[in-house]
């Protein structure tokens, strides 16, 4: 059996990442198992995605805590404790990370001994769908990677996308996505590591409610959750150009912008989730949308 | 009377770093909201998409903050203001150290499941505030049809099909003029594009004892399959159409705070959103359209 793990953020299409790879493995012939994992957060915030493809009925259910394959869509969550994408991964694994590095310098960055892939996957969608969707995308890395064939995962985008959208052109797009980024990479051997483990019980000592209820007494304390991660495009101003209208300011949904001594506004980046209302809103266009890339 | 964003204040009551959406108009109508009201607030918060604003251990809130669930939040305020009148007379809260109690529900609660626990609490001329955040569905859980949401509106339990074109066949349940029937002192619809508009209603109802009620119409990018960064041009385009009228009832005397001079065709605003998009394409739905718009231009008559 071979475990696959996806991981991304709400919106991205982890889960129909993880639903492309499993039918086109259903199409093979093979028997396959597909799920996603979320929390109670929105768009924007970590989810996990599984599938399992067997020769044999898979009997194993729950989440993939020892995957064969991991796939992030998107780089920054390899910093996210939460999300800790690369939990379970042996020597043998496989990574495969969505990003504008090179695999090795990936490797190097955050300690990875298993092998890695990458490709940058965001630029791909961009060009050819015009928006960071990149479900087909990573569901044809991931079919490359457990070497399905190309067929397969063509049949596969066509029937997960056909419940989603009617558009003929945009199903056709994903194909054509999903093909380049299958193309782009080379089909990997992977040992799986099929032995599955017992989890231990765990059990909860009784705490009394004043222990165990949650309580939180510290006032406003989300910045340290740093959303500006999500971003896929950040606001950029050009004083040269801006007003001080204070529309950007008033346009915030989150109150991430905020003004300088001058009175000018600027961005609290480590929470910006880049929206881009401010962009849209700005009466002077000084706000310009710059592509976000992982700067280390 | 405030007259521009400029005279608005600087001061956040809310910080960033929430789990809401990105380009969340509701959002947008409770930061100003609470900018309006100030620090001293006890928010009291049904369950819904705001709920996740606080998920333990963080919280956005300079305030305090109380869960309850879906139906009772107006239970829930009862029980708050009723805990800081006894401290105030017993003498262990200074009367300057009140707080301005705070319901914040999504339209699930306040257009549904929690409309007899606001009946009770209007009743019974509870001092609070009442924001409610209206993104025409139950955004949290997948965007299904709620009483508020829109004749002709794609959602979760109503998808447009061959035998259902339209997608929601039911009108939105006016809410301000339930409230209204109640005779609150002070309630009002807001809309996140106009802040100033929104500072102005806090500030006018500021002081009156009694219920003080708030709908804030809130741009859902995921439920209204619209991009994130339009969710300010929505808001503002409702409001232009005439679809959502900005108005106020002082002891029950209505009047509107912002009539367009000139009506946008409600069109601009449905064609652009993914939940109206079954309306245009693949076949266009010329009566369904001429049906909005008519709904519009009886209501302005």
């Amino acid at each position: 059996m071979l475990k696959v793990r996806f991981h991304g953020r709400g919106g991205q299409g982890a889960k129909i990442a993880s639903r492309v790879l499993g039918t086109a493995a259903f199409l093979e012939g093979y028997y396959a198992q597909d799920f996603p994992l979320y929390g109670a957060e929105r768009r924007g915030a970590p989810i996990a995605a599984f599938t399992r493809i067997s020769k044999e009925p898979i009997l194993e259910r729950g989440v993939i805590s020892e995957p064969d394959v991991i796939v992030v869509m998107d780089e920054t969550l390899l910093d996210d404790p939460l999300a800790n994408p690369l939990s379970g991964l042996g020597k043998e694994g496989l990574v495969f990370i969505n990003t504008t590095h090179k695999a090795e310098d990936i490797k190097k960055r955050y300690r990875i001994d298993a092998n890695v892939l990458t490709l940058d996957i965001t630029k791909i969608s961009l060009d050819i769908l015009g928006k960071p969707i990149l479900s087909a995308l990573a569901g044809g890395a991931a079919s490359k990677i457990v070497r399905l064939k190309e067929t397969s995962l063509k049949e596969a985008v066509t029937r997960e996308l056909s419940d989603i959208t009617h558009e003929k052109g945009l199903i056709e797009k994903n194909i054509e996505a999903s093909i380049y980024c299958f193309n782009a990479l080379p089909s990997v051997l992977i040992k799986s590591n099929a032995s599955h483990k017992k989890s231990d019980v765990i059990t909860m000592p009784f705490e009394a409610a004043d222990i165990s209820s949650p309580s939180v007494t510290i006032p406003a304390n989300t910045p340290l959750k740093k959303t500006g991660n999500w971003r896929i495009f950040k606001p950029v101003w050009d004083y040269e150009l801006c007003t001080k209208c204070m529309t950007c300011v008033m346009r915030c949904p989150d109150g991430c912008i905020r003004v300088n001594e001058e009175g000018f506004p600027y961005s609290d980046y480590e929470n910006c989730k880049g929206c881009m209302i401010c962009a849209e809103e700005c009466p002077a266009k000084a706000i310009r949308k710059e592509r976000e890339v992982h700067a280390w | 009377m405030i007259k521009s964003i400029k005279d608005l204040t600087f001061e956040e009551q809310m910080l960033p770093g929430t789990p809401a959406c990105a380009g969340c108009g509701g959002l947008l109508a409770l930061r100003h909201c609470l900018k309006a009201l100030g620090e001293k607030t006890v928010i009291v918060n049904a369950a819904g998409c705001f709920t996740l604003l606080c998920v333990y251990p963080f919280t956005p809130f300079k305030s305090s903050w109380l869960y309850t669930a879906m139906a009772c939040a107006p239970a829930g305020a009862q029980g708050v203001r009723d805990a800081l009148n006894i401290l105030i007379k017993k003498g262990r809260l200074d009367e300057k150290e009140d707080l301005k109690v705070v319901v914040l529900t999504g339209d699930g609660a306040a257009y549904d499941m929690g409309l007899s626990s606001t009946s009770g609490a209007i009743y019974r001329n509870l001092d609070f505030y009442y924001i409610c955040y209206d993104n025409e569905a139950y955004g949290n859980t997948g965007f299904q049809s709620s009483g508020a949401t829109p004749f002709g509106s794609k959602t979760g339990t109503t998808l447009p099909a061959e035998l259902n074109p339209l997608g929601s066949e039911l009108s939105k349940k006016d809410l301000f003029e339930i409230w209204r029937s109640h005779k609150p002192p002070y309630l009002a619809t807001i809309s996140p594009s106009h802040p100033v508009d929104i500072a102005n209603k806090f500030k006018k109802c500021e002081g009156i004892k009694g219920p003080k009620l708030f709908i804030a119409h809130s741009p859902c990018p995921p439920g209204w399959a619209t991009e994130p960064r339009l969710s300010a041009k929505f808001a503002k385009l409702a409001v232009e159409t005439g679809i959502w009228p900005l108005k106020e009832a002082l002891y029950g005397e209505v009047k509107h705070t912002l009539i367009p001079k000139k009506f946008k065709p409600v069109e601009e605003y449905l064609s652009e959103q993914g939940r109206f998009a079954h309306l245009f394409k693949p076949i266009r739905q010329e009566e369904a359209i001429k049906n909005i718009q008519e709904r519009v231009n009886r209501y302005w008559k």
